[in-house]
């Protein structure tokens, strides 16, 4: 990947392109997205664009709106106004499960997991189009189901020896390490096969060794074309991953760009990027 | 009309009942976030505790004092020794519901062998009766009335005006911050469910004080009407909780002098229903903790 | 004496088919049905005034709509379809956006109002009275109070616990009851992952319903009365109480509960001598039911049998190892 010209600031001019000269169309258009908590502006008025196959990243200073921004794009808390279009379609109005089923997945800040169910199970219920998974099919007995169920035991296991887990695949989830639970959360997300994808804080409490798998698994991801945002606190992975990083506080986009560009902008230091 | 009238009379009375009720059941809410389905068992247990201090011949207002302190204690007990420590292990919401309706049929079970199963009344004098056009009310229940107005302004002098107010809006808000703030949560809590359990212990006694006779089974009716004006208001709203128990006092008696008094419950379940489906979060939600996350 | 042992049978076989179909609903999906039994009762009252005649023919002294006289098993199957019927709009209401103790008390609320509704609506289904003389399945062809009849009423229904249980095994095991385990665990987190968590509710809780309606069919035809004092909120904390006991999530901890908790405190001691002033004994088993749900909540809240997780055969073959199964769920 080319390093990346400056973004343009929300809505304004068009994409000014990748270094191919190509402009791209935004996957996700995000415009005036309010989310209020009894009066409280968590989210105030928000325009982004989120390019395709790309890591934008997004971070700001505890409480600035990134999981409230996040939860709001994911559909899993409704906007308190303004639209957000997917591949040009409205989805504002559209719930969390219909989103997740176009391919927009999304983590949690805080562990996840199906606490009581396995490991691999954890991974399996992510499993869609599942012939099982329907009250009827799970009347018609595992006969009907049971091509599927191998199909995705499979999956769940190839991506639980990718990152390590497969030792671990019969174990209660609720058993396991803040670290772990955070990759089952990612392990679930991938087994959908999203088109977006929304990390919260996806390697908080993940073990530095682990980190760098999972940069790299990202990167993996992003080179095939999948699109990525996240929030994060680990600066110096921002940096690695991301173009553009969108910057948050109190509410408000208060600036994007490259990381390198970002650093330039004194108030933007001031805000968030301490030193 | 004059029949009507004549309800509305009686509504304000419900009202001023179902207000002490409901403002104590949904202070229990906020500050420990659970629906303690035991209350109406406090409070019938609590007005048996008058009951048993006025048939030993004490004046009906100085046992409503001694049912006051009952239900104060039991409550504190009930949380310190029972729901307090099912939390602290980090019981769920579906669990700690399980819990308090355990306990509810718990305290009614052994209230029964203790009193019976007969309906029982106050030895009151409840002094001349007042008119104002139909509207026709015995001096207890103006009593009652202005024992409602005067509690209700203490419990919102205590919450705007006291230190102590301040802590238990800001433990019930946010317990994580509030302790991190140095706020000892765990006495504020403790001093809360002394305080509700007091409210609930008023609330059985005058309770039974309006109405002829009340039993053990009486419990469950009350309940019914409380969790409609709480959820009314907006769970763990106070103030909420006492316009809830304005409309649900009213609706209810005015629906029996309409129909028949054996329905009265089910106006309020009727106003339950409707506020769950159009505004599950209640009237005056702040908080939207009714509603499920996200 | 076989009178004694076919009722106990009947109503051991009821409250294992009415703890699975609990089971399901609370101890597999996380749904606090505390309205469980109006469904049984549903059931009942459904079944009951189907199979009696109209209510002039009996000299009018009770009182209830159709009496439509209808042969086995058209009731019974009638009983199943109110209860999963009935489930709809109480689901639509309260398993949409409420906040899971917001639906308990909802379904509490529901269940009290209903009984006060049909014990007052007197014309409706007999009011407090209650339907009495049902007939019982069959009835103008076999002599119901001959023991071969008794008993083969046992034998059907146990037939229908394990067509019951058959259908349970089949829905924990699969795919679909493994995302009910996950709503249960997170439903925010199954919602995020593309599931419609209203959909997963309600098909569940409309099986729940309609295994419910069954079972008060059963148990109407046996006992031939119904009356709104056999369905009050408490019982259904007695059969929260069996699932808790049991094993919330495995359907074995359910019939092993059914067959503890309803069956041996409150069907066995229904023929023990009585102590104490009356209603002591009564008093002091709900008190106890009570202990029990605290207990184990407190000791053992994944019960006597807790809930098996999904068993997958491994995925490579051991080095020299011999034949493993392929994968999937065992
Ligand atoms: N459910 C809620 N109810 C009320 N206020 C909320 C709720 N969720 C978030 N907030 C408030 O909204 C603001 C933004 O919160 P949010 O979680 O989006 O911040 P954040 O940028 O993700 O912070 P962090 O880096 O700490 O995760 C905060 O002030 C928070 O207290
Ligand atoms: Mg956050």
């Amino acid at each position: 990947m080319s390093p990346s010209a400056l973004e343009p600031t929300a809505g304004s001019a068009p994409a000014t392109g990748t270094g191919l000269g190509v402009a791209p169309q935004p996957m996700m258009t995000v415009r005036n997205v309010e989310r209020h908590f009894e009066g409280m502006r968590a989210v105030d008025g928000v325009s982004i664009d989120i390019l395709p196959g790309r890591i934008t990243g997004l971070i700001g200073p505890n409480g600035a709106g990134k999981s409230t921004l996040l939860a709001v794009l994911a559909g899993t808390l409704p906007a308190s106004g303004g639209t957000v279009t997917f591949d040009g379609t409205d989805i504002t109005e559209w719930p969390a499960w219909r989103r997740a089923r176009h391919g927009m997945i999304r983590t949690f800040q805080l562990p996840s997991e199906f606490a009581e169910l396995t490991v691999l199970e954890n991974l399996l219920v992510a499993a869609p189009n599942h012939r099982g998974e329907s009250l009827r099919g799970a009347l018609l007995g595992r006969r009907y189901w049971i091509a599927d169920e191998r199909r995705e035991v499979a999956r769940a296991r190839e991506l639980l020896a990718r990152f390590s887990l497969s030792a671990k695949e019969s174990e209660y989830a609720g058993s396991l390490s803040g670290g772990q639970k955070r990759l089952i959360e990612i392990m679930r997300a991938l087994m959908l096969q999203p088109r977006l994808l929304l990390l919260d804080e996806p390697m908080s409490g993940v073990h530095p060794s682990i980190i760098g798998e999972i940069a790299r698994y990202l990167e993996g991801l992003r080179d095939g074309g999948l699109t990525i945002l996240i929030v994060e606190h680990e600066l110096h992975m921002i940096e690695r991953l991301c173009n553009p990083v969108i910057v948050m506080a109190q509410g408000k986009v208060i600036g994007q760009g490259s990381m390198i560009e970002l650093r330039r902008q004194r108030e933007i230091v001031d805000a968030y990027l301490v030193g | 009309m004059s029949l009507y009238l004549a309800a509305f009379g009686f509504g304000l009375v419900s009202t001023s009942v179902l207000a002490i009720a409901a403002v104590g059941f949904t202070m229990q809410f906020g500050i420990s976030n659970m629906i303690n389905l035991a209350y109406g068992e406090v409070m019938i247990a609590a007005a048996y505790a008058s009951y048993g201090l006025n048939n030993a011949g004490i004046n009906i207002w100085v046992s409503l004092l001694g049912g006051a302190v009952f239900g104060s204690v039991s409550s504190y007990l009930i949380n310190r020794v029972l729901y307090a420590p099912f939390q602290k292990k980090g019981t769920a919401l579906i669990g700690m519901v399980i819990i308090s309706l355990a306990a509810s049929l718990m305290i009614a079970n052994v209230l029964l062998p203790i009193v019976g199963y007969y309906s029982v009344s106050y030895r009151q004098n409840v002094g001349p009766t007042f008119h104002a056009g139909s509207i026709a009310l015995t001096g207890v229940q103006l009593a009652i009335m202005g024992l409602a107005i005067v509690l209700m302004l203490v419990i919102h002098s205590l919450l705007k005006l006291t230190r102590l107010g301040k802590a238990m809006r800001a433990t019930s808000a946010n317990p994580t911050l509030a302790r991190n703030c140095g706020i000892p949560t765990r006495r504020v809590i403790d001093t809360a469910w002394l305080i509700t359990g007091a409210l609930c212990g008023v609330a059985g006694t005058v309770a039974g004080m309006n109405s002829d006779t009340f039993a053990v089974a009486s419990g469950a009716g009350f309940l019914i009407s409380i969790i409609a004006a709480a959820v009314l208001g907006g769970a763990g709203n106070p103030y909420g909780a006492m316009i809830g128990a304005l409309l649900i006092g009213e609706v209810t008696e005015i629906s029996a002098a309409a129909f028949s008094p054996e329905y009265k419950e089910v106006a309020a379940f009727a106003i339950l229903v409707l506020v769950m489906v159009l505004r599950p979060q209640g009237l005056l939600a702040k908080r939207g903790t009714l509603a499920a996350a996200g | 004496m076989t009178y004694y042992l076919t009722t106990l049978g009947v109503y051991a076989g009821v409250d294992i088919i009415a703890c699975l179909a609990l089971n399901l609903q609370f101890g597999v999906s996380g749904i606090v049905n505390f309205s469980f039994i109006v469904f049984q009762a549903a059931g009942a009252y459904t079944a009951a005034v189907l199979a009696l005649p109209p209510d002039s023919q009996n000299g009018g002294f009770q009182h209830y709509v159709f009496g439509a006289q209808l042969p086995f098993p058209i009731p019974w199957i009638a009983a199943a379809v109110v209860g999963g019927v009935l489930s709809v709009p109480v689901g639509l209401v309260v398993l949409r956006h409420l906040r899971v103790d917001y639906q308990a008390i909802a379904m509490l609320v529901l269940s009290v109002i209903a009984n006060l509704v049909i014990t007052n609506a007197r014309p409706f289904l007999n009011g407090a009275a209650g339907l009495s003389l049902v007939p019982q399945p069959l009835s103008d062809r076999f002599n119901a109070y001959s023991p071969t009849y008794l008993w083969a009423y046992v034998a059907v229904t146990f037939v229908c616990c394990a067509l019951v249980f058959f259908v349970s095994q089949r829905i924990v095991k699969s795919p679909y009851g493994r995302t009910l385990r996950a709503m249960r665990e997170h439903e925010l987190a199954v919602t995020a992952l593309g599931k419609n968590p209203v959909v997963l509710k309600m098909t569940i809780f409309v099986v729940g319903g309609v295994i419910a309606g069954l079972s008060g069919a059963i148990l109407v035809g046996f006992i031939t009365i119904w009356a709104p004092s056999t369905w009050l909120y408490p019982e259904t904390l007695i059969l929260f109480a069996a699932v808790i006991v049991g094993g919330r999530g495995n359907n074995w901890g359910a019939l092993f509960g059914a067959a503890l908790v309803p069956v041996g405190f409150e069907e066995a001691t229904r023929y023990l001598p009585q102590f104490g002033p009356p209603g002591l004994v009564p008093a002091l088993q709900w008190v106890a039911i009570g202990l029990l749900i605290i207990g184990f909540l407190w000791f053992r809240p994944k019960g006597v049998l807790p809930e098996k997780p999904g068993r997958f055969a491994a995925a490579t073959p051991v080095v020299g190892a011999r034949l493993t199964k392929e994968p999937g769920v065992s």
